[in-house]
């Protein structure tokens, strides 16, 4: 007690309840422990129980660690960890199935990781994942509940948790979904959202084939506003959720603004580095992309190529700073710049104080001269 | 030798303002933080085009450049920040509102407010007057007492009045419910009613902002992080991010170290714990602990913890009906039974407006604005939600606080753009507090300065607590409170 309590009035009674108080004996660093690692785990050790070969290029992993796996929003991910770098999924099984999670990988051409994962990957392996992340789900504070879908490629992958949701929960949405795919044998999930669509009535799923064999009867070519607006009649201000390949989101951008829909009821998921940074309009002009600079982090220095990200050139070299959606949008990958030009990214969303004191999000960043960062 | 003098546990407010200290001060610190970003509670993100203030409504303690010898500006001139910052002044206390019953906004000055109370309340300017110089005195001999003023120079007025719960001294003052509910609008902020809340804290409370006016930063109270972490670098010092410690090592009782999650094994004499008491000392060596410490703790109760909303609207203030940069929404006029609503998921009784684009802090594009809708709640309610159900529940909970908003700004739901939601598991997960509690321990009277003493008396040599945990919560506080250790710490080595 401070010496000049005794002088207060009450104080006697305040001491006397301090002094009869039941010891709280709960250990809270295990309770604290407990609730974070529910709900929000830096890391999840998953095993693969499962694998689902669903196209020639495409396989599902079914993920899980025998307990209830935290709890997630229809179309979040996880960061899968592996070969010193990461990649981000979405999540594609039933947020109402909490035993597994599905991660749906198609083959990118020339990628490193998701070939690995589908060339190698087998039932009984086991990979290290963050915790379900993102901000692309549906909100229910103001998303509505009658919404649109833009799939192309695995982009159907949050979209079928999404469908799932709906399904496993007996919700009320209104969920109609447009899939463009290159060709019919590239459908993903065909089957099972054909059978759905035809059993709840309130999904629709339509296929948009690019390059469609002779057989095929349904719609064709791209997701095009005078499509989208026969598929899905005035859009009047329903949620667009757009996921799929770099390409499509400017043209669904584009094909939306057609419409006269609204950008703020339209949600991209977040969508990887931009595969050329230099045709954004901020790239210095006379800079070469593939040209080498020196990147320098704690002491030591390496070439790499300026179009190469700096979380990905830091990777490289066995360096790795935390990382999530590796599209510019967690910060977890922040960086400070010591010295040196970078090129953000416009994927990246800085806060407003980085820009003063000189950090980025590495995983959209690009080194324009010879940089030092620091992390 | 040590690898460093000092290690300083968590870069919140306290953390950081002591490490800062620290290291300015010569002494060869590392911070480590959990998370990404500095801050703790004083962070932000982005959603969208927005981004989103976390944790600060309205910065107390800034002042005027005259006041400057006895404010935050003082400390930030000390760390060498003062013109890397742009502070926002707003020219309101609050607003407050009771939907039906009344709607009061007061200027942050204390004739103003005075003049307004009077507008809305005819008859009552003497009272309030009255009221207010016992805010005043209260203040002025509270700061007295707890600064070591010999009892005998000490004006009685704070013995009479400083532990009486605030709902008393109201009903001395005042006999219209209304004008009490408005002058005790700030309980909000502190998490305990007018009935429980002791008066010298809602007359500290009350003054800091009258005096003192409220502030807020552009780019956040993020900016404000970032630019301590900033001074601390600047000087030499070394921060790790995505790392937490997880032990506090000691020798023969001393605190020598500190391990890391990744195992490494970190030594320094001194070490400055901004994490949560309970933990802190979970970190220790239970035979190192004294029993009188374990005693002090065990008759704590884990504080409160909050749910907010962080909205990004495409309309202006203006448009929405926003002319306050704080409001404060009340249901009605029953402080305590809104207080019991906090330990449940029934509706929420009151909340905390904020709109951060009266005076724009910069989070909100050109004719959009970033209002957060807040009441402080606990955690146990969500602890019990069955993470299955977790999600919708959040959303449930949120909507009854955009309802109670919309009987304040009709229209605004119509407005969103982006909205996030943090409950009290959210702010567990970034602040790693139990309860997620965002004031350390329960503010009730037990609480009192006069009681409890643990950034004095750690009971472990070496061993330092900062921040909202070893002492009053909130951001002046808790940013004097790690300078205040971190210049202990200098004055101990150098002797
Ligand atoms: C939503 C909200 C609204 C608020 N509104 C206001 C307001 O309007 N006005 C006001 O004054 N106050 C407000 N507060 C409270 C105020 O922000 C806090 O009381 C104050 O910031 C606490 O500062 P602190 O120094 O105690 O550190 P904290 O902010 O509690 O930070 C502690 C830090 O320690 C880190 N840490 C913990 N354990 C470890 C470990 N083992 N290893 C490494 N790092 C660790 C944590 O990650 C965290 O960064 C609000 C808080 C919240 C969340
Ligand atoms: S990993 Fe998310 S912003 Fe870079």
């Amino acid at each position: 007690m401070h010496p000049i309590a005794e002088f207060f009035d009450g104080a006697a009674e305040i001491q006397a309840e301090i002094a009869q108080r039941d010891l709280d004996t709960t250990d809270h660093t295990a309770e604290t422990a407990r609730v974070i690692a529910r709900h929000h785990p830096n890391r999840l050790t998953l095993t693969v129980s499962e694998v689902v070969v669903e196209t020639a290029t495409t396989k599902t992993f079914r993920v899980g660690n025998g307990d209830p796996l935290p709890p997630f929003l229809a179309g979040q991910y996880v960061n899968v960890f592996t070969d010193g770098t990461s990649r981000p999924f979405a999540i594609s099984s039933s947020p109402a199935r909490l035993d597994h999670y599905d991660l749906t990988v198609r083959r990118v051409r020339g990628g490193r990781i998701s070939n690995q994962l589908i060339d190698a990957l087998a039932a009984g392996d086991t990979i290290t994942t963050t915790g379900p992340m993102g901000t692309f789900h549906h909100n229910p504070l103001f998303h509505g509940e009658d919404v649109v879908f833009l799939a192309g490629g695995s982009g159907v992958a949050p979209a079928m948790s999404m469908i799932r949701d709906i399904v496993d929960n007996d919700l009320e949405r209104r969920f109609h979904l447009i899939y463009g795919s290159r060709d019919e044998q590239d459908v993903i999930f065909g089957s099972e959202l054909d059978a759905l669509a035809a059993e709840l009535p309130n999904l629709t799923v339509d296929h948009v084939i690019a390059e469609p064999s002779a057989t095929w009867s349904g719609r064709t070519g791209f997701l095009t506003a005078a499509l989208i607006e026969e598929l899905t009649g005035p859009l009047n201000g329903r949620m667009v959720y757009v996921c799929g390949p770099q390409a499509l989101y400017p043209y669904a951008l584009e094909q939306l603004t057609v419409l006269g829909h609204p950008r703020r009821r339209i949600r991209f998921e977040a969508n990887g580095a931009p595969a050329r940074p230099e045709a954004q309009p901020h790239w210095p002009a006379d800079v070469d992309p593939a040209g080498e600079v020196t990147v320098t982090v704690k002491g030591r220095s390496f070439r790499t190529p300026r179009n190469r990200p700096l979380l990905d050139a830091l990777e490289d070299q066995g360096v790795q700073p935390e990382a999530a959606c590796r599209s510019g949008e967690c910060s977890l990958c922040r960086v400070r710049v010591l010295r040196g030009q970078v090129h953000t990214a416009e994927e990246a969303k800085l806060r407003m104080s980085d820009a003063k004191f000189g950090y980025t999000h590495s995983c959209v960043a690009y080194p324009l001269t010879d940089t030092e960062v620091d992390f | 030798m040590s690898d460093f003098d000092a290690i300083v546990i968590g870069a919140g407010n306290a953390g950081l303002t002591a490490a800062a200290t620290l290291q300015r001060g010569g002494k060869r610190t590392l911070l480590v933080e959990r998370h990404n970003v500095p801050g703790g509670c004083a962070t932000s993100f982005r959603r969208g085009r927005f981004e989103f203030e976390v944790a600060l409504h309205q910065l107390s303690g800034i002042g005027t450049e005259e006041q400057k010898r006895i404010t935050l500006r003082g400390l930030f001139g000390k760390l060498g920040i003062t013109d890397k910052l742009e502070f926002v002044e707003e020219h309101d206390l609050y607003r407050s509102v009771v939907p039906g019953v009344l709607d009061v906004t007061l200027p942050a000055d204390w004739d103003g407010a005075v003049d307004a109370l009077e507008a809305a309340f005819p008859g009552n300017r003497v009272r309030v007057q009255k009221f207010f110089d016992l805010v005043k005195q209260t203040t002025y001999w509270q700061m007295a007492a707890m600064r070591g003023t010999p009892a005998e120079q000490v004006d009685a007025v704070v013995f009479r009045q400083g532990l009486r719960p605030t709902q008393d001294v109201l009903d001395e003052h005042f006999d219209d419910q209304r004008i009490k509910l408005v002058l005790g609008s700030y309980w909000s902020y502190l998490g305990q009613p007018p009935s429980v809340l002791r008066f010298q804290d809602m007359a500290m409370l009350l003054f800091a902002y009258l005096e003192f006016k409220p502030w807020h930063l552009r780019g956040g109270s993020q900016a404000m992080s970032t630019a301590i972490l900033d001074s601390f670098l600047e000087a030499g010092g070394q921060v790790r991010f995505n790392t937490a410690v997880t032990r506090i090592l000691t020798r023969n009782g001393a605190v020598c170290g500190v391990r890391l999650d990744d195992g490494e094994e970190v030594s320094a004499g001194a070490v400055v714990s901004n994490a949560s008491t309970p933990l802190t000392y979970g970190m220790l060596d239970p035979d190192v602990v004294p029993h009188s410490v374990r005693r002090d703790i065990g008759s704590r109760r884990i504080g409160i913890s909050a749910f907010v909303l962080h909205m990004g609207l495409d309309a202006t203030p203006a448009e929405l009906g926003f002319n306050a940069s704080t409001s404060f929404v009340f249901a009605d006029m029953d402080d305590d039974r809104t207080f019991q609503a906090m330990r449940t998921l029934d509706p929420v009784r009151g909340i905390c407006v904020s709109s951060y684009d009266i005076e724009p802090i910069g989070f909100a594009p050109t004719g959009a604005s970033h209002v957060s809708l807040m009441t402080l709640q606990y955690a146990d309610a969500w602890d019990k939600v069955a993470p299955e159900d977790y999600a919708r529940t959040k959303f449930a909970y949120a909507e009854t606080l955009i309802d109670l908003l919309e009987k304040m700004t009709p229209g605004v739901r119509d407005a969103i753009e982006e909205v996030d939601v943090a409950t009290p598991l959210t702010m567990m997960r970034y602040l790693g507090h139990p309860g997620g509690a965002i004031y350390g321990f329960d503010q009730d009277a037990t609480e009192s300065w006069q009681f409890r003493n643990s950034e004095r008396e750690p009971g472990v040599t070496g061993l330092y607590l900062a921040g909202s945990w070893a002492g009053y919560g909130g951001f002046q506080p808790t940013l004097e409170a790690g300078a205040r250790v971190a210049r202990r710490i200098l004055r101990f080595t150098a002797a």
